[in-house]
């Protein structure tokens, strides 16, 4: 098989959503020598972006994404050290994020942050029901690029909105986007967040444009 | 003056059935959880539910406040409670929190952690569970006083949801007869409750089942029909009350589900617009909507009280001719709604929704 056809396979993988076999594959692909910085981009960031497309054409569902995402941390657990050893890689944008106090459901916030971190950023998951202090004290230790919101239930804007309050009041000058089913552009306006998401896969979609600009 | 329930029953039993004759508005139907409730009466959660006589002022106050025609018991909706149930029997309580001034919640996935847990999950037996207990006689004296039966709550996937967490969605993959088993095992239990209801407060006029499995984002309708709708026709087998499909999702399945399994009403806010609503009452005349479009976290959140106005006017003069339209804003309260943006709601109706319904 040539270089191109193992790449191919370890896109299909992870556009599959096969964690094992694409652990199994990446490790093959590592002892024949191949770039890392192609690995990244042929195979990982083009599996990733086909599975967007699935999802945003109805024909993939929550179950792929989180399947896919598995996938694709399985190969970036390998990769990394080999990306690191790259004297051109860029410093890893760190994201920090939670789904905010009196709130537990975390699915959309994981989706994020799994998929995030296999796409090689550095994520810093605070988990769910994530009181505002921590929230302030973690983003002034790491300072991170974005800090995400996440919320499902109805009273969780006014929980952003508080945890908004005090982070622009600490001085934190990072972006922040919020994050559920609950938010929508009117509440992101109110609430002084600079982007909101409906879903998981929305989230990660702003979060990599705010990134790029 | 007294609160008129027995007039409000009466709206609602004939906006519901159609009749339009001698029906003198449009009925007003909003979710209030213990979060809202805790903020009009100013006690915590606790509070609320340290005692059933407590409990049913409560949420009859609540509901007289903001000038509802109906009244839910928030317990009573098949989520965090059946959840606790499970927590309980299973011992693992230690995944459920309580909140001073909102529901209580389970962290998800707490409960069927491994695949052992869903294969030990042991069936919750609601005759012996405090909080169902309460909800039971909660039922019985807000029935007492205010002579409304109540309806009860059930679902698979919101529960799902909550014992299993993310882990769920993932074995749709990769364990799909392990996740059945755990439907199935919900499935039983949902059953027990129903009749414990019977039992205890009777049967119930109508049954609201909380969609949760039927959005796009979630995942594609014949998996929904795998893990929830095939369960709920198997419940309507089983149960003679009529179904009311309740989904909050923004990406819902309404009208597909609708053509799968027989509801005599929706209560949703997505899709917002609004000719999607009027389409669906094409294609369902005999299916009563209740929302459509008013949407809790946009113009009730953040909007003035002319903008909840003008959202109760489009709803009313679309849907509302012919009955079969109850104006709901979805889904709880939020705690920072504006009191006078809810209070809106009822003016609007007593504005636009008195019958016959001017169009124009």
């Amino acid at each position: 098989m040539t270089s191109e056809d193992l790449l191919m396979k370890l896109k299909d993988l992870i556009v599959e959503g096969e964690p094992q076999k694409t652990i199994e594959l990446m490790e093959e692909i590592i002892k024949l020598g191949l770039d890392a910085k192609i690995i990244l981009n042929e195979a990982i960031i083009k599996g990733a972006d086909e599975v967007g497309i699935l999802y945003e054409k109805e024909e993939y569902f929550l179950a792929d994404l989180l399947m896919s995402g598995d996938a694709i941390k399985a190969a970036m657990e390998i990769l990394k050290p080999k990306l690191l050893m790259h004297s051109d890689i860029k410093p890893q944008k760190v994201i920090l994020i939670g789904t905010v106090e009196g709130d537990v459901h975390d699915i959309g916030k994981s989706l994020v942050s799994s998929l995030l971190q296999g796409q090689g950023f550095e994520v810093i998951d605070l988990g769910s029901d994530v009181p505002v202090e921590t929230f302030v004290q973690k983003a002034k230790e790491i300072k991170p690029d974005i800090i995400g919101l996440s919320g499902l239930l109805t009273m969780s804007i006014s929980k952003m909105h508080e945890t908004i309050i005090l982070l622009k009041k600490a001085g934190i000058p990072s972006k922040i986007i919020i994050g559920g089913g609950v938010v929508s552009k009117q509440s992101c306006a109110m609430i002084g967040a600079d982007d909101c998401a409906k879903d998981g896969y929305e989230g990660i979609k702003k979060i990599k444009k705010i990134l790029s600009e | 003056m007294p609160y008129d329930w027995i007039k409000s029953v009466t709206r609602v039993m004939k906006a519901a059935s159609g009749q339009v004759k001698g029906l003198d508005r449009v009925p007003f139907f909003a979710i209030s959880d213990e979060q809202f409730i805790s903020r009009i009466m100013g006690i915590t959660t606790r509070e609320i539910l340290s005692s059933p006589e407590t409990y049913a002022n409560c949420i009859i106050k609540t509901a007289e406040f903001i000038q509802a025609d109906t009244i839910q018991i928030p317990s009573a909706y098949a989520g965090p409670l059946e959840a606790y149930a499970f927590a309980e029997v299973n011992n693992k309580m230690n995944s459920i929190q309580w909140y001073d001034y909102k529901p209580l919640a389970i962290k998800p996935g707490e409960v069927c952690k491994t695949e052992e847990d869903i294969e030990k999950l042991e069936i919750p037996d609601h005759s012996k569970i405090d909080l169902w207990e309460t909800t039971f006689t909660t039922a019985n004296i807000i029935k007492e006083k205010v002579n409304l039966s109540q309806s009860m709550g059930v679902s698979i996937w919101s529960v799902v949801q909550e014992l299993r967490g993310i882990d769920a969605f993932k074995d749709i993959r990769r364990n799909p007869d392990l996740l059945l088993k755990l439907c199935e095992k919900i499935y039983e239990s949902q059953l027990d409750a129903y009749n414990n209801w019977v039992e205890k407060v009777g049967v119930p006029p109508l049954i609201m089942y909380t969609g949760y499995a039927f959005n796009k984002h979630m995942m594609s309708f014949k998996d929904a029909m795998k893990y929830e709708g095939q369960f709920i026709k198997r419940f309507q087998e089983k149960i003679k009350s009529p179904f009311m499909l309740h989904n909050c999702g923004t990406k819902p399945y309404f009208k597909e589900i609708c053509r799968e399994i027989d509801f005599v009403a929706v209560n949703g806010s997505h899709p917002l617009d609004i000719e999607y609503w009027i389409d669906f009452k094409r294609e369902f005349p005999k299916i009563t909507i209740m929302g459509a479009n008013i949407d809790v976290s946009r113009e009730m959140l953040t909007g003035t009280p002319q903008d909840v106005e003008e959202k109760v006017r489009e709803n009313i003069i679309n849907l509302a001719p012919g009955g079969r339209y109850i104006v709901s804003p979805i889904c709880c309260l939020p705690w920072g709604v504006p009191l006078q943006n809810v209070l809106a709601i009822p003016k609007a109706i007593e504005k636009y929704g008195r019958y016959p319904i001017k169009t124009s």
